[in-house]
């Protein structure tokens, strides 16, 4: 029972951690109908920020964070400004091809820049943690889970109470109604581009804190975020929280009670089951489904 | 014979010739490449027939088929386990191995091609993310991550192995197969259908198209080629792997082929094979270090420049005089 516990405990904390890394990609998804096959490279770009600010000036990671968020919030912008903007009424597979050439060039661009070493942001506070009964739950994962829940929230009461988040969902619903409501497309839409960005970055660095990393490891956070994203439904914010506990429990207590690494077979089979059946996500209204899709 | 008919075997006869050309020059040049580069060519062959495979879900029905890697990892490795546990022919093994994906393929594709758009992108690629984990913890059948090996030569290998000339003709006959195909299908009143799905699934299922049956069977069609074509990559390999032989990059590399050289035509993938093919060989040559770098350059490039691929563009830009790329540009930013 002790183990189960822990098991639990862990698989909660390690949702959080994804539900950040999918938040982002929801939004994007969710708002513009991209699928930005970048975003595990934004993850890793934030981790190495936080890491040279560290290494460079001694910055801590939780506030090294926003430093990782404010540069990918500008390097996400000027994507979507310049690049993605130009395609975005296109067919599925060129958005999903331009996004993959932007992942080649930002992985092997910090191949050439950082190497392909692991590496890792160490605190002095990293390895500690406090009993909960029985359970062992270590500080960082704590506070990176929390920080999960309130960017969540907060993001949510961004998009739902400031008018700018008003502009982004009324673009996300009718972008031409929205246009003729005087609402600047292009930079909406770069803005939320820039916003899944900087909460990617700020994931990154979270996970900088616990667990090595390396540019190798992008693709995976982005399939994450898939996995998490449809699990949720499109563009629903607290759907992409819901997503990321339950991903990070099956995968916690696959782990635990399967042998191999059958556990990612089973999150893959898990979202190709919620795509035939629900395909509008387990939380919430088929919101996004009346839109169409080209 | 009517001069329309007259004038539309001509047509017809056109592409014949040309092929035949190409494979005349294809077998002259065998001869003459030093062994390196008769593997790079065959590799060029390879991508002609995956990209060529691709366009039939992806270009012609327009379903983006993002997981289409799991079709050559499943025939490449349905080759090795014949080939290494029951001591199967290549010959034989290659046959099957197709016939294999293509079976695996009607079993996904009826409840995923009910999924559209990303969606369906997303399943597929969900699909061979999670046949590569199978193969991984399979280990008694797969040789799981540690690799598994077919016998190439001694008294347990039915087929002795090919050399990089019996490979170089093999991926030319995959290719021609391909293109064979393509052509066909391109041509025919499925291939008909299957563009009518592209363009709106409601009105053809309107018009008596049986859409569920035409899209399971593109996809059955596509799966097919690619599987033979990994069971031939995974002879010419010898050792595999699960990471590379399900990996997504192969996918990414046959959407770039299909989407740059124009999907929905037979001419696009295979001028989208050779471009890509050359210019990321001739990147890893010179730029050792940054050809990734560069190539993701290079798609960015063209994808936004000429969205609709080379072959769509210059024939738009003959019919309505008008070869600019901002006009081009115009069509899908915002």
């Amino acid at each position: 029972m002790d183990t189960f516990l822990q098991v639990t405990a862990y698989g909660l904390l390690q949702g959080g951690l994804l539900a950040l890394v999918a938040v982002g990609f929801s939004l994007v998804w969710g708002i513009m109908n991209i699928v930005n096959l970048s975003h595990g490279a934004f993850v890793i770009l934030g981790a190495y920020i936080a890491w040279e600010m560290q290494s460079w000036i001694g910055l801590d990671p939780f506030l090294g964070m926003f430093v990782s968020a404010a540069v990918l919030f500008f390097v996400g912008y000027f994507f979507q400004r310049f690049l993605i903007n130009l395609i975005v009424n296109g067919p599925v597979f060129i958005t999903l091809l331009l996004t993959f050439g932007i992942n080649m060039i930002l992985i092997q661009g910090m191949n050439l820049l950082f190497t392909a070493d692991f590496r890792s942001i160490q605190t002095s506070y990293g390895s500690n943690s406090f009993e909960f009964g029985n359970v062992r739950i270590p500080l960082v994962r704590l506070l990176a889970f929390l920080l999960a829940i309130v960017i969540t929230f907060a993001l949510v009461a961004f998009v739902k109470r400031t008018r700018t988040g008003i502009s982004i969902m009324a673009t996300g619903m009718d972008r031409g109604a929205a246009r003729l409501m005087g609402i600047q497309a292009r930079h909406v839409y770069a803005l939320t581009f820039g916003i899944s960005a900087a909460l990617a970055g700020m994931a990154g660095t979270m996970i900088a804190t616990i667990e090595t990393f390396d540019p190798s490891k992008a693709g995976k956070f982005t399939l994450m975020a898939f996995v998490v994203a449809v699990l949720g439904g499109l563009g629903n914010m607290y759907g992409a929280l819901v997503g990321g506990l339950m991903i990070g429990l099956v995968e916690s207590w696959a782990g635990q009670y399967l042998s191999g690494t059958w556990v990612n077979a089973i999150a893959f089979l898990v979202l190709i089951i919620v795509l035939i059946f629900r395909p509008n996500g387990l939380v919430g209204k088929a919101f996004y489904a009346a839109r169409v899709e080209f | 014979m009517s001069i329309s008919t007259q004038m539309k075997t001509r047509r017809s006869l056109i592409p014949i010739a040309l092929t035949l050309v190409a494979v005349v020059l294809a077998l002259v040049l065998k001869s003459h490449l030093p062994g390196g580069e008769l593997r790079a060519v065959a590799t060029i062959f390879m991508f002609i027939a995956l990209s060529q495979a691709w366009n039939i879900i992806g270009g012609f029905t327009g379903y983006a088929s993002f997981g289409q890697v799991v079709f050559f990892g499943m025939g490449g490795y349905f080759t090795a386990v014949v080939m290494l546990k029951w001591n199967f022919s290549f010959w034989l093994a290659l046959v099957l191995s197709g016939c294999f994906a293509a079976l695996f393929a009607i079993l996904i594709g009826q409840p995923l091609l009910k999924l559209k758009g990303h969606y369906f992108a997303i399943a597929t690629l969900g699909v061979a993310e999670g046949m590569r984990e199978v193969v991984i913890n399979l280990p008694d059948l797969t040789g799981g991550g540690a690799g598994i090996s077919v016998p190439i030569a001694g008294k347990f290998a039915k087929t002795q192995y090919l050399g990089d000339g019996g490979f170089y003709l093999l991926f030319l006959a995959l290719a021609i197969f391909a293109l064979g195909i393509g052509t066909l299908v391109s041509r025919n009143k499925f291939g008909y259908g299957l563009r009518a799905i592209h363009q709106n699934e409601d009105a053809a299922a309107a018009v008596g198209i049986n859409t569920v049956r035409s899209k399971v069977m593109a996809y059955a069609l596509s799966a097919f080629i690619t599987g033979i074509v990994g069971a031939s990559y995974v002879f010419q390999q010898i050792t595999i792997f699960p990471e590379r032989l399900f990996d997504v990059e192969i996918t990414v590399l046959m959407i770039m082929m299909v989407v740059i050289g124009g999907s929905g035509t037979v001419l696009g993938p295979l001028v989208g094979a050779l471009g890509l093919q050359f210019v990321s060989e001739y990147l890893r040559q010179h730029f050792t270090n940054a050809h990734t770098f560069i190539l993701g350059g290079i798609i960015i490039v063209a994808v936004i420049l000429i969205p609709q691929g080379a072959v769509n563009y210059l024939r738009e830009g003959r019919r309505t005089k008008d070869y600019s790329l901002l006009t081009n540009i115009r069509k899908y930013r915002l």
